[in-house]
């Protein structure tokens, strides 16, 4: 289903060999079997089933054959490429054994790249223009109220991939949800106003609508119970300012900052 | 009509209607219980309101942990143990996590987590049976229970078999495989029974395969229909929304969550999951029929008789699996048989159920951000600037969508729509460049949420009448309403809260060991009201103190 905890489900059924999918059952070893099955598929291959295997002029897509999802090391493939498919116009290819276990093992590896989205690979994300980006920075974006590029941002280009970055940009506390960082700088702040007028302020530990925790700044841990309005309750984030702008900016205005930022080295 | 021929069926001993104690008059299928819950909805509508009155607002402050059930998804003694795996080993290195709602019946409930189901005393939490079933693989992320017929149990694999168990022993009658797990199916849907048909549907888009609903008969558990979620060749209806057959084999349309069910209409509704490549719609030009649907199918042929699309050509992965509610009610002045769905697109609609007239489509976000408006059908108009690109997009709501499939409710009393929603962004990032790109094809990185709402939202307008914004965000959690004025939700802080469903205060509310992880339940067990709900891997009884 696809909701927001798969990924970790399916980093779990990793974890876990009974759950394993079986397309994980020949994982990526070594290499090298994986590119010489690449280079045989691609001259022996690819002109029917494409350079990728996702099919092409006439063959079908083999990341998605139930015969090659069965196949163990080239069992079933083998004679499928030996024999060919006459019926199907697929001729037969004299193959060494050793290369059809190296195309099984190239098209299994296909699979598992494809299935296996947390290895996806994020590409060159820095398209934007970094003289736009620097303007936004110093004007529209209103940046430079609180940030300097010889200040805290010195250096940062050189501190982060550019994917990281960007993100950072856009919340650099990391997601909302949790609240993950209770210290710090950019750490969630709670004022709670007791019915005698007597105040307590701090990190915020924890919220819900009926408690409310903090740590003040001698680290001491105070909890109250809310009754609804009671006590008063009043958290401040100080990266509000970013989360407003997840509404406000354009795409372009991230990729420029990004670009911008990236030549901070 | 379909009970009368299953009651002569039952007479001329076709069907061995079991004669235990634990026996479901099949007729209690169609109308709404109060002494049981025999469907995973509780009755077909999917409105999850409840008549019983007991545990109302005059009391509920009274309400008390009757017990409380922990449930270990590893085999003992006493386990019956099926499946098709090696040896049966412990699934999880994490405690299982209830998601079905159990059915209750004659006083014995019965649910199920991934190759796991068990019976428990509703009365006292006292386990009966555990069954476990040895997978050969699939993603285990969740189920959402089973379904019952008589004396008959069914419930799904994540490698994808239909299991039969007898209710009164948890031994297996049969099991038959619905999908192949190699190909990345997994399953994780509760069956539904209507009339003579078992339905089930299946789930799994990391290898971009289609998706079918099928109906098997509960006896046998022969396969009686398939609908794909796709058209299967050029020329076929929905063809037309799809460059070529490559594109439509890709398929997706994921029947993950039950449907619900209109005996006058004959007709079983059903949200389809989103199209393959997920991220990616390069290799699908078109709105990619009957992907990210609410369809209304024949129940008895499978066949399609309407369709509303609420994502077209999606590429957010925002299923539109979302449990579609059905009631009656006036609209414009006139009555209608209306469906409801609080969509993970963002966007909430309502439908004449007898033949997919769009009757309302409102936001349920005020960050929703990547459509450009609402066409004549009612449909989202996406923005194609919001489709995943190399450099990033951001995107509102996240790939986890506005909410999720929780179960919403609908109050009849108060004529409002009860869903949680939440405001999520994330970036979404193109990886596969390919003109025919693979399994995601794109990445997401999640960025932050502006928070969680229970929103009370008037069907007439699509407007909230009251929200409640919970200090911490959390994942969107299920709801029940009943006629004793409560709604029963839960918070991103373990605790199972009652509502006023007029206006939205809090009236109630208990801790739990963990977020609640289903759809709250009530039924009436020897003149008293319990309330049922699932936490992790733990079950709660509440009654109100004698």
């Amino acid at each position: 289903m696809s909701h927001r905890r798969r990924t970790i489900g399916v980093a779990m059924a990793l974890l876990a060999g009974a759950t394993l999918p079986l397309i994980a059952q020949t994982p990526p070893g070594d290499p090298r079997p994986i590119e010489r099955g690449q280079k045989t598929f691609v001259t022996t291959c690819s002109f029917c089933h494409g350079t990728r295997a996702n099919g092409g002029q006439g063959g079908p897509d083999l990341l998605r054959s139930v015969l090659v999802l069965d196949d163990n090391h080239g069992d079933k493939i083998g004679p499928v490429i030996l024999n060919g498919r006459p019926g199907a116009g697929m001729p037969k290819f004299s193959l060494a054994p050793s290369q059809i276990s190296d195309i099984a093992d190239f098209l299994h590896n296909s699979i598992h790249a494809a299935a296996e989205r947390g290895g996806y690979q994020i590409l060159n994300i820095v398209t934007g223009n970094a003289k736009a980006g620097q303007a936004y920075f110093d004007g529209a974006g209103k940046c430079a109220t609180c940030h300097s590029v010889a200040g805290d941002l010195k250096g940062i280009g050189s501190k982060h991939d550019p994917a990281a970055l960007q993100g950072m940009i856009l919340m650099p506390r990391g997601d909302h949800r949790g609240q993950s960082a209770r210290t710090g700088s950019t750490a969630l702040t709670v004022t709670v106003t007791l019915a005698s007028g007597r105040t307590f302020s701090g990190a915020l530990e924890a919220i819900d609508d009926f408690s409310v925790a903090l740590r003040d700044s001698k680290g001491e841990y105070h909890s109250f119970t809310r009754n609804g309005d009671v006590p008063a309750v009043e958290v401040n984030d100080p990266l509000k300012v970013h989360s407003d702008m997840l509404t406000r900016y354009t795409d372009a205005d991230i990729h420029n900052l990004l670009a911008y930022l990236v030549t901070l080295k | 009509m379909k009970m009368n021929r299953l009651l002569i069926a039952a007479c001329l001993g076709l069907l061995p209607l079991a004669l235990d104690a634990q026996m479901l008059d099949p007729a209690l299928l169609t109308r709404p219980a109060t002494d049981a819950w025999p469907t995973y909805n509780g009755d077909y509508s999917g409105r999850r309101f409840s008549t019983l009155t007991q545990i109302n607002q005059s009391n509920v402050k009274g309400l008390t942990l009757e017990w409380e059930h922990r449930v270990t998804d590893v085999p003992g003694d006493g386990t019956i143990v099926g499946g098709k795996g090696s040896d049966p080993a412990p699934n999880s290195s994490t405690p299982p996590e209830i998601k079905a709602t159990p059915l209750m019946v004659k006083g014995i409930l019965y649910f199920s987590t991934p190759d796991n189901a068990w019976a428990v005393d509703a009365r006292s939490g006292h386990q009966l049976w555990h069954y476990f079933w040895k997978t050969t693989g699939g993603i285990h992320i969740g189920n959402r229970g089973m379904g019952i017929y008589g004396n008959w149990l069914f419930f799904e694999t994540p490698d994808n078999y239909l299991v039969s168990l007898e209710a009164s022993t948890g031994k297996e009658r049969w099991h038959v495989q619905i999908a192949d797990v190699k190909q990345e199916y997994f399953s994780t849907p509760a069956p539904i029974v209507v009339g003579g048909h078992v339905i089930v549907g299946t789930g799994g888009d990391s290898l971009d395969v289609p998706g079918f609903l099928e109906a098997h008969d509960p006896e046998t558990g022969a396969l009686q229909w398939k609908w794909w979620s796709e058209p299967l060749k050029k020329g076929d209806a929905g063809s037309e929304t799809w460059p070529d057959e490559y594109s439509m084999r890709h398929g997706g349309g994921m029947t993950w969550i039950p449907g619900t069910y209109d005996p006058e209409l004959h007709l079983y509704y059903i949200g389809t999951g989103n199209p393959n490549p997920v991220e990616s719609g390069r290799s699908r030009e078109g709105a990619n029929l009957y992907t990210c649907s609410i369809v209304a199918l024949n129940v008895d042929t499978g066949k399609l008789v309407w369709y509303f699309q609420g994502s077209p050509h999606d590429t957010h992965d925002w299923d539109a699996a979302e449990t579609p509610v059905l009631f009656d009610g006036a609209f414009e002045g006139k009555p209608r048989k209306m469906l409801a769905q609080a969509e993970r697109n963002g966007y909430f609609f309502v439908l004449d159920r007898t033949n997919g007239e769009n009757l309302v489509t409102a936001p349920l976000l005020k960050t929703l951000n990547w459509s450009k408006g609402v066409n004549s059908q009612g449909q989202p108009i996406g923005n194609s600037e919001k489709e995943a690109t190399i450099s990033g997009v951001l995107v509102s709501p996240a790939s986890g969508g506005a909410t999720n499939w929780p179960p919403p409710s609908f109050d009849p009393e108060t004529n409002l729509f009860y869903v949680n929603t939440e405001a999520s962004f994330s970036v979404f990032y193109l990886t596969d460049t390919d003109p025919h790109p693979e399994g995601y094809a794109g990445a997401e990185r999640e960025i932050g949420s502006y928070g969680t709402e229970l929103q009370a939202i008037d069907y007439k307008t699509g407007k909230a009448v009251w929200s409640h914004r919970f200090p911490s965000s959390g994942f969107p959690k299920g709801i029940l309403t009943t006629a004793g004025h409560l709604l029963f939700t839960g918070d991103g802080s373990g605790h199972l809260i009652a509502f006023d469903p007029a206006n939205g205060k809090i009236l109630w509310h208990a801790g739990l060991a963990a977020e609640i992880s289903n759809g709250p339940e009530t039924f009436l067990l020897d003149g008293r009201q319990y309330l049922v709900v699932a936490a992790g891997d733990s079950l709660y009884a509440f009654t109100i103190s004698q």
